[in-house]
């Protein structure tokens, strides 16, 4: 079969094409790239100058290299699922595709270890793994289709990661190409603690900005013995958060503790998964707790009593897996759920202390009087991590700002009561500025001095995550204030 | 004269009473300095630092002085800054889960703080009296329980900090999930100080254990296939132990008074969750072994002389003989191979070499003691071993003459320009610790 040919003028893109074995293996006509001018942040588009996919880490390294030998900015894209912008080319990138790269690589059940390349997805591990009875803990909700190298970027939560731990949590090993080229192993033979500095928790969750993950060892662990999930309604979201404080106060650390309020409910009640849930409630709580079966019993009837205590009007034991299993459908398609009730939404990421639940909520609820958008609120309660989203309708002029300036202003909420401004999504392009919310201008140079020791020319996804300094910033937030 | 001036500009910086000349200069564990200072508040540790980047002298940092044998080719810096009096919570609500305390806080009192609170940190450190919790984050220390609850990357949250230039950065912040920017958290534990001084740490809680049990499982025939078979068992059921620890029979025998290899393994959970596991184990317990079983508070004193049978970098040794402390990484079940070799080389090299290994994840923890000829032959030929089997060693303790005769981090890894690239940003005139980490940095 004959290859297509590169026909262009452009000879970078001709070389390009030449490093990754011709015209297959790169996207450059405008009508291609239109699919990448974004990623799971759709309000800032941008296209890429071209997408080329490499197979292998040698390939990804050869392209890297001739990037940084010719100064043109690059970066790297999973599934693009990432919700604050991490993958849009700004600079107009060559996008670096790893979605080629997707093998399992080797299991270690023995001790607990698994490689996989970086466009290998999520849940596939799990699936690939459960025979055994072990799985790959952090479970974003994008999870049957983002990948893992996303995941590392992203530092990605999920809803299971109350009792057990976000993505730097299950990384025991790296193989990453770095901006100039160069390809190192860090996190050798999946050994933890290896001498020197931590390389490995720097690079997870540093959005793509330090180097291009080609190889991860994950840690695998073994199913629960157990597991038992709880739904319960409240007529008031006070009555619920309380009781979200008094199951954790009890000493129970549940597998995962989430909530949702009368909005959300509504539109995952009118999307693709409803389960009946009442429309009248103001906030229900699904509780799961898993473990060693001879103790779970025992941590279900405490936590029905403290539902209790806290006048639940309704709480329920799931029947069997199915019935979980439903309930979750319902909690993880929540976000795509709001398309059901609103034309367009933003889903904020923002973090506060659990005791200050309350306060935030009814902060949050002023912010959505004062800017006439419906904010819904699905949120891991039990750590705190809120994720308004903000409805409106990107049709209607001047609501696309509007809903910006909404989810700013509930971020500067979170920051306000000793939160932070992102859990799980990061800061990619849409939280650049709100970074000032919690860093001084002296704690973020910190940071980016790091970045120039990995990325010193700044080709390597440019404009991510931190502010842009000076006036621009000012002018930008003043925006947002008379938006709102 | 040096010292007189040192004094002199020291003084006009910090109140008096918190600045003592000579005490801790020429210590047999080096890493002392010619004047200690006692910083009681934050700004005082910034004026400090800030007087030592100006006039490039070196600055020691130490907690309670446990790991005072841990790494360093200086005896004697110019200052030697101790956050021993820079202690106490700063903010804790129970509710949160999280806690803020001062760098010099010693572990065991915040664990003591904690528990009245039924919470704790789900660390558990050597010497915990003594060692505080900045020195066991800027070292990065675990302890068996490591396979239940992780190690310090995995429950520090947020750390504030002075910079070598004396400005104030915090990393990460007072809640659970934050990916806000990079997570510099990491870059600081486990960089012995060699990047800034950690002034707080805020952390992650966990609830106490309603339950806890120790199950003691004996081989009095010291039959690796049988440990292996044993292990890999416990580890492939749904069981939830939080230590999987071997001990070598000598460790074993102080510890349990039977000379054998000798399997710890911990329970924490509800009662009934604790006993249905113990039922397990004894469901797979292997022919010819021997099982005891300590429940709560003698599961507890168990632990707590584990975690004091390795030198003590805070207590003057009276031992004639030389004490050192190794840590080896391996992947996971290659910790058996490295503990047979830890205890033959007992015999070939006439020492006394106490060790022990985490079975669920690869970490074990060497005590040698003897004629220091025999101690540095028996950990270069124990660094070879391991790095046959791809893993590493680390020199935890070492008098100071001993360790410029190794190396105690052992090859610099071929990305180490990346570490210096990091020291240069941080701490341009290398005044923080100095040679005390990987590659003299």
């Amino acid at each position: 079969m004959a290859l297509k040919e590169v026909k262009t003028n452009d000879k970078h893109i001709r070389n390009l094409a030449n490093i990754v074995g011709g015209a297959r293996s790169i996207l450059y006509h405008k009508e291609d790239l239109l699919a990448y001018d974004c990623d799971g942040f759709t309000i800032h588009k941008h296209l890429p100058k071209a997408v080329v996919f490499p197979k292998d880490t040698q390939e990804v390294s050869k392209l890297v290299k001739y990037c940084s030998d010719n100064h043109l900015p690059f970066l790297a894209r999973g599934a693009g699922t990432g919700l604050s912008g991490g993958a849009i080319p700004v600079n107009g990138e060559v996008i670096i595709s790893l979605v080629r790269m997707k093998r399992l690589l080797h299991v270690d059940f023995e001790n607990r270890r698994a490689m996989v390349e970086p466009g290998f997805v999520n849940l596939k591990l799990t699936n690939s793994i459960s025979d055994k009875g072990y799985y790959y803990a952090p479970d974003p909700s994008s999870q049957y289709c983002c990948t893992i190298g996303g995941n590392v970027a992203e530092n990605a939560g999920g809803a299971h990661c109350l009792k057990y731990g976000v993505t730097t949590n299950h990384i025991l090993g790296l193989e990453v190409v770095l901006p100039n080229g160069k390809i190192i192993e860090i996190g050798k033979n999946g050994i933890p603690d290896s001498p020197g500095y931590d390389l490995l928790g720097l690079i997870t969750g540093s959005e793509g900005t330090l180097g291009i993950v080609t190889k991860i060892t994950v840690r695998i662990l073994k199913n629960p013995e157990a597991k038992q999930t709880v739904l319960a309604y409240f007529d008031n979201v006070s009555d619920g958060s309380r009781a979200v404080s008094d199951i954790i106060s009890a000493g129970i650390v549940p597998a995962a503790l989430e909530m949702m309020d009368k909005t959300a409910i509504e539109a995952v009640e009118a999307a693709a998964f409803p389960v009946g849930h009442p429309r009248d409630i103001e906030a229900l709580l699904l509780i799961e707790v898993d473990g060693i079966s001879a103790g779970i019993n025992e941590q279900i009837s405490q936590i029905l009593h403290v539902c209790e205590n806290r006048n639940v009007r309704e709480v329920k034991v799931a029947k069997d897996e199915s019935e979980r299993a439903r309930w979750w459908a319902n909690r993880k398609t929540g976000f795509g759920a709001m398309g059901a009730i609103s034309p367009d939404y933003l889903v904020q990421d923002g973090v506060i202390p659990r005791s200050r639940l309350p306060e935030v909520l009814s902060r949050i609820n002023k912010i959505s009087e004062e800017s006439g958008l419906r904010i819904a609120n699905i949120f891991h309660a039990g750590d705190g991590n809120l994720h308004p989203l903000v409805l409106f309708d990107a049709r209607i002029p001047g609501q696309t700002e509007k809903a910006l300036a909404a989810g700013s202003a509930c971020l500067q909420v979170c920051a306000d009561v000793g939160g932070t401004i992102t859990g799980e999504h990061g800061v990619g392009i849409e939280k650049r500025e709100e970074m000032r919310f919690v860093f001084t201008d002296e704690e973020i140079k910190a940071q980016t001095d790091i970045r120039e020791v990995f990325n010193p020319d700044n080709l390597l996804n440019a404009g991510k995550l931190f502010p842009s300094p000076g006036r621009c910033a000012e002018i930008k937030k003043e925006m947002k204030e008379a938006a709102l | 004269m040096i010292t007189t001036s040192l004094h002199t500009d020291l003084n006009s910086l910090l109140p008096e009473g918190q600045i003592i000349t000579g005490e801790s200069k020429s210590h047999p564990l080096g890493n002392g300095g010619f004047i200690t200072v006692f910083p009681k508040t934050e700004k005082e540790i910034e004026r400090v630092l800030k007087y030592a980047n100006g006039y490039e002298k070196k600055v020691c940092v130490q907690g309670g002085g446990t790991k005072r044998g841990f790494g360093g080719l200086m005896e004697t810096a110019d200052i030697l800054l101790s956050l021993s009096k820079y202690k106490g919570i700063v903010e804790h609500t129970a509710g949160n889960m999280t806690i803020t305390v001062k760098a010099g806080t010693p572990f065991h009192e915040l664990q003591t703080y904690l528990a009245e609170h039924q919470q704790k940190v789900s660390l558990d450190p050597a010497w915990p009296e003594y060692a505080t919790i900045g020195g066991i984050i800027g070292a990065n220390e675990s302890g068996p329980k490591r396979l239940g609850y992780g190690s310090p990357r995995d429950v520090v949250i947020g750390l504030q900090m002075v910079y070598p230039n004396g400005s104030m950065i915090r990393t990460g912040g007072k809640v659970v999930k934050n990916v806000a920017g990079y997570d510099m958290n990491k870059l600081f534990i486990g960089s012995m100080g060699t990047l800034a001084v950690i002034s707080e740490v805020t952390l992650k809680l966990r609830p106490l254990a309603k339950y806890e049990s120790l199950m003691l499982l004996a081989f009095p025939e010291g039959k690796f296939e049988s440990i292996r078979s044993f292990v890999t068992s416990l580890l492939e059921s749904m069981m939830e132990p939080a230590a999987l620890e071997l001990l070598t029979p000598s460790l074993s025998e102080t510890l349990t008074g039977k000379k054998c290899y000798t399997l710890a393994i911990s329970f924490e959970d509800v009662e009934s969750a604790v006993h249905y596991q113990e039922e397990f184990v004894r469901s797979i317990q292997p022919v010819q072994t021997n099982l005891d079983i300590l429940h709560q508070k003698e599961a507890g004193a168990f632990w707590e002389k584990l975690y004091t049978i390795g030198p003590n970098g805070a207590i003057d040794s009276t031992a004639k003989e030389t004490e050192a402390a190794v840590k080896i990484g391996v992947t996971n079940l290659d910790g058996l191979h490295v503990l047979k070799e830890s205890a033959l080389m007992q015999d070939s090299h006439n020492l006394v070499i106490e060790g022990h290994a985490g079975l669920g994840h690869g970490l074990c923890q060497v005590n040698l003691k003897g004629a220091s000829d025999d101690v540095l032959q028996a950990i270069l030929q124990l660094r070879k071993f391991v790095e046959q089997l791809n893993g590493y060693l680390i020199v935890r303790h070492l008098p100071y003459v001993l360790r410029q005769q190794l190396s105690v981090w052992g090859e610099q890894p071929c990305h180490f320009y990346l570490f210096e690239g990091i020291k240069a940003k941080v701490d341009p005139n290398r005044i923080l610790n100095d040679q005390r980490f990987v590659g003299g940095i």
